[in-house]
């Protein structure tokens, strides 16, 4: 195992840099510089144009900038950013990573989830009205284009209903006067849920497993009052307002990316099951006497979640395109419009760092994935 | 082999089960009546397609969606199975009738360790009470089966064919049923570990005075495990009798053919013979006795009439030309 995941560095680290290296020619590629907008500029003296491009390098051939983001990229300092300058890439990055990230696998999660239910029961009963309703739902939101998508959700809901936001990931007016910064109220409701999921992960299997039915039956009741007992926490510690303005900014661009990309995980599900459900051991669980959704979840849906969670990567791969997409469409200030603006203004150093952490992310979760299937299947080892 | 004074433990009567296809009805199960006694073990033979399993899976009331049960009773212990509820018959599963099945290759969940999965079944019927005792009887019926209770941990990829129907031989003991059901229960293991694990479910079947019944299409095993024996022919029982009766003298016609297709080892040296032509499509079974168009003694009134079932002893076969064993060309031979 040791061995296998030193091997997978390796891998990763090749397919970072081929990545990296096919970035930078493709906005390479694009015409101009990121120095060409001030060019332009005819109030601008020649000398001060020339000082400004050799500033940020663009005045050397096109190798040794390679050389030069390539060694930025690998001792980890990015440099500092063209468009924010004189703020380093890694100080823009990780301020608006955590916020994608959180984008990411919540909406990820959710479809998964979504999903995995969906495409489990509409497999069991097939033929009835969920089925016809899910499916044809699903795809439509599968195959919408994603933009019209967003600004549908936005004119809805935002606009006509005006439950959400219309974007941004904050209201300037609830936190005028208020002496905090958005990223330490962010990473403190991040912190708040990852405690409770953890919590709520020991208490579901760490108690089930030493097979103390007593507990077992008390832990759907300590998880709720947990769950009852944060938002009060919250409440009383004197930032619940800010919290509640960074959460009713998540939901419009969390629930979007979560419909557009459920179907994906539903149909595959659906498929599977279709598969293990003819299986004999589930005819042998039948025969066994256990009760039908006992059959259906313990054996079935089991037995048909490990081909789905191989999609897992692509529907995180999904959802990391379409954050650029709803990022940009929600004014949602992550990874992915950060992307998208220094592509488009030529900010080379940022555009190195995004690419990297997202690539770091998509290839880690290749990984996570890999480590996953180890628990899940038993039949696979790795050597 | 004197079983016949006791009550049955299961008596099915007139069972007739039919499939609806595209094509039409598929009359899968004709009028078959038969009784087991406890600690007896019958055995039910015929082609592929002859409807064995579709009995098998009518005790277990595991039918597809497309089966109809037409008419009959199961009484298990004088209880009638095919008027219970689904949840009823789900708690009947396994605790009264069990199955070894006939995939057991694959009739074991992957992902689940195989001990787990022995334990599911006693905890589902709540044989025992806690998950050490449940554990406990594991280890014990894995020791019966002849199986290494440490094994119990692994996952059902790490063991062998014969090892896995070792499993599930202890998994359909595992709630202690009043009747299991065998079917072809070694067809995919080879000769030897076939053999052995037939002795062994044999010598368990009368240690625990079980009932049992193999379905299958191997006269062999029929010779070697059961007292009686039920030959099917397209869904209906031909003949029925004590195993020694009928090895002795098949009444039937096709039983006769059934076992002169078998070479004996201990018996005489003669040609195999083979019986020609297709079992009948059930879609459109043909008139008076099915077996006609195969029979070589077949005559007017098989093509028109159904034949009427002959009695010899505790044998019976339904069929107008019944053989009476001496005149027999592929009787008279041991298969023991």
């Amino acid at each position: 195992m040791i061995g296998y995941l030193i091997r997978r560095m390796w891998q990763m680290a090749l397919t970072l840099l081929l990545i990296l290296t096919v970035t930078f020619l493709l906005v390479q590629a694009q015409p101009g510089d990121y120095a060409s907008f001030y060019v332009l500029d005819p109030d601008l003296p020649t000398e001060v144009k020339e000082q400004m491009r050799a500033t940020f390098g663009l005045d050397r051939p096109l190798w040794q900038q390679y050389l030069i983001h390539m060694r930025n990229t690998f001792t980890g300092n990015f440099g500092v950013s063209f468009g924010h300058f004189p703020r380093p890439v890694m100080e823009v990055l990780l301020e608006r990573l955590p916020r994608t990230l959180v984008l990411f696998v919540t909406a990820t999660g959710a479809s998964f989830y979504i999903g995995f239910l969906l495409g489990k029961a509409i497999a069991w009963r097939r033929g009835g009205f969920l089925e016809y309703a899910a499916t044809i739902s699903g795809t439509t939101l599968f195959t919408v284009f994603t933009p019209a998508f967003a600004l549908m959700m936005i004119w809805v809901f935002a606009f006509k209903l005006g439950w959400f936001p219309v974007g941004k990931f904050l209201d300037p007016l609830v936190w005028r006067g208020s002496d905090v910064t958005a990223n330490s109220v962010f990473s403190l409701m991040l912190i708040t849920a990852l405690a409770f999921a953890v919590f709520a992960f020991w208490v579901l299997f760490a108690l089930k497993r030493k097979g103390n039915t007593g507990m077992k039956r008390l832990s759907i009741p300590i998880i709720l009052v947990a769950a009852l007992a944060i938002p009060l926490v919250w409440a009383l510690s004197g930032i619940g307002t800010l919290a509640l303005d960074i959460l009713k900014h998540m939901v419009l661009p969390i629930v979007t990316l979560t419909l557009i990309s459920f179907a994906g995980t539903m149909l595959l599900t659906r498929n599977s099951m279709l598969e293990t459900i003819r299986e004999d051991y589930v005819m042998a669980a039948r025969a066994k006497g256990l009760p039908e959704k006992q059959v259906r979840d313990r054996h079935a849906a089991r037995n048909a979640l490990l081909p789905v969670v191989t999609s897992l990567i692509y529907s995180l791969i999904f959802a990391i395109d379409g954050s650029v997409i709803v990022e940009s469409v929600f004014s949602w200030p992550g990874t992915g419009m950060t992307l998208l603006e220094a592509v488009r203004s030529e900010d080379m150093p940022l555009v190195m760092g995004a690419i990297v952490f997202i690539g770091l992310f998509s290839l880690l979760a290749h990984v996570i994935v890999d480590i996953l299937y180890v628990y899940l299947d038993p039949r696979i080892r790795y050597q | 082999m004197s079983v016949a004074q006791t009550d049955p433990v299961l008596k099915v009567t007139d069972l007739t089960l039919r499939y609806s296809t595209r094509q039409g009805e598929v009359k899968a199960v004709e009028e078959v009546s038969f009784e087991l006694a406890k600690g007896q073990s019958l055995g039910l033979v015929g082609e592929s397609g002859c409807g064995k399993t579709s009995v098998a899976n009518s005790l277990m009331r595991l039918l597809p969606d497309n089966a109809r049960l037409v008419k009959g009773q199961v009484w298990l212990n004088g209880e009638d199975l095919l008027s219970l509820s689904d949840e009823e018959v789900r708690r009947f599963r396994w605790r009264r009738i069990a199955m070894v099945f006939q995939a057991a290759m694959n009739s074991l969940d992957p992902v689940y360790k195989v001990g787990q999965q022995v334990i599911e079944a006693i905890e589902t019927h709540g044989v025992e009470t806690t998950i050490d005792d449940a554990e406990e009887r594991v280890a014990r019926l894995f020791r019966l089966v002849g199986l290494d209770p440490q094994l119990m941990e692994r996952y059902p990829h790490e063991f062998s064919g014969g090892m896995r129907q070792r499993a599930i031989i202890a998994m359909a003991l595992s709630c202690d049923p009043d009747v299991i059901i065998a079917d072809e229960p070694t067809t995919a293991l080879d000769v030897i570990v076939q053999d052995r694990i037939l002795r062994e479910l044999k010598s368990i079947q009368q240690e625990l005075r079980m009932s049992v019944i193999y379905i299958t299409h191997d006269m062999a095993v029929v010779a070697e495990v059961t007292d009686r024996i039920g030959v099917m022919y397209a869904g209906r029982l031909v003949e029925f009798g004590n195993t020694a009766d009928v090895f002795r003298a098949p009444m039937h016609p096709y039983t006769a053919a059934l076992m002169s297709s078998f070479p004996s080892v201990s018996g005489e040296r003669r040609p195999l013979g083979s019986l020609s032509g297709e079992p009948p499509n059930l879609l459109d079974p043909p008139l008076g006795c099915a077996f006609h168009p195969r029979c070589a003694y077949a005559t007017e009134v098989c093509r028109r009439e159904s034949p009427p079932q002959v009695s010899r002893g505790q044998q019976w076969a339904a069929c107008w030309h019944p053989l009476d064993g001496q005149t027999s060309s592929t009787g008279n031979h041991d298969a023991y």
